[in-house]
């Protein structure tokens, strides 16, 4: 005999409550259930069938953005024209069968960073030139007439001036 | 007589029949007590206490497993319930907290007669977990220290160990005063 046996004892008078009858019931409807023939880990049809579901709609909405983004590159070319512009900025005219529609009417130039590079002694040359790197932006714009609609070009630029500098 | 290998259909009917048994109401009845009071060792609250024995006996019956296996059944429960509370541990620390500040509107799992069994039933809830949940597990569940030990995943010794701890805490600050 322990030396706890008494207070054991004690501890085995406390009576546990009982669980709900609800409980009860449930568990009779849980394994009452068809999936209980189903496999321990493998998910039952319905859950399956979710799963497709929402498979399918993360598709939908993936492809309907998708369109969104193709629909709103179409209807907006021009955006994606300033590459080519800045090649060849003079070449920026509509073509002939625009032209009568389309009428030049601006030309905006930013500069919007300069930058002193110092002196420099150019190639064979004893006289230094300062050197400048300026960063713009420039924007032409046609308007029709016609239809009101105005088409914008914008493109960077740089350019680097070697200017002479006189020694006095 | 011929044996054969059962094919899907035979298994499903054979499951069926497992699982519509009236024997589980039998075992029901007799565990049902001790092993909401084992889940209460991790979810406070009685009802997902039951949620959590719920889906542990449904689970144990339905892989026929043998009801002697009682090891199992409590390692099933107890897994059931930690799961729980990674589940949920938002709501848990919520509950936590709340249980805390009113400490005194828990609901009681037991069914206590005098003041003795409050003050006793009180003791037991403060003791450390690992020595309450196997005191729960000999005194309302008479599970022996190698069922319990191949439940918690220690050896028999130290489910003993923690036994006789949880024993001798009550015995010093419940008896004792």
């Amino acid at each position: 005999m322990n030396d706890f046996s008494e207070l054991e004892n004690q501890l085995k008078k406390l009576r546990p409550l009982p669980p709900s009858e609800d409980l009860a019931v449930r568990i009779e409807r849980a394994l009452a259930e068809p999936t209980s023939t189903t496999a321990a880990g493998v998910l039952s049809r319905a859950r399956r069938l979710r799963i497709n579901w929402l498979s399918l709609g993360v598709s939908l909405a993936t492809a309907t953005v998708l369109l969104l983004f193709a629909r709103f590159g179409i209807d907006h070319p021009a955006k994606k024209t300033p590459a080519i512009a800045s090649r060849a900025p003079s070449s920026i005219v509509p073509s002939a069968s625009n032209a009568a529609e389309f009428v030049p009417v601006g030309l905006t130039q930013v500069v919007y960073h300069t930058r002193d590079e110092g002196l420099h002694y150019a190639t064979g040359s004893d006289q230094p030139v300062r050197r400048l790197r300026s960063r713009t932006r420039e924007t032409c714009q046609w308007r029709n007439a016609n239809t009101g609609a105005t088409l914008y070009v914008s493109y960077p630029s740089e350019e680097v001036s070697l200017i002479p500098v006189s020694g006095q | 007589m011929s044996w054969r290998r059962l094919d899907y259909k035979d298994r499903e009917e054979v499951m069926e029949n497992v699982v519509t048994h009236e024997d589980w109401k039998v075992c029901f009845s007799q565990l049902g007590p001790g092993l909401v009071l084992f889940a209460r060792n991790w979810v406070r609250s009685p009802a997902d206490a039951e949620d959590v024995v719920q889906e542990a006996f449904v689970r144990f019956w339905r892989r026929n497993h043998n009801i002697d296996n009682r090891a199992l059944l409590y390692a099933t429960v107890r897994s059931i319930a930690l799961d729980f509370i990674r589940r949920d541990s938002r709501r848990a620390r919520r509950e936590s907290d709340a249980m805390a500040e009113t400490e005194q509107s828990i609901k009681p799992k037991f069914a206590m007669e005098d003041e003795f069994q409050q003050a006793l039933a009180a003791a037991v809830d403060h003791l450390p977990d690992e020595q309450r949940e196997v005191l729960v597990m000999k005194i309302w569940n008479e599970l022996t220290f190698s069922e319990i030990g191949s439940a918690l995943g220690i050896s028999q010794n130290t489910a003993a160990s923690r036994y006789r701890y949880a024993l001798g805490a009550l015995k010093k600050n419940f008896l004792s005063s």
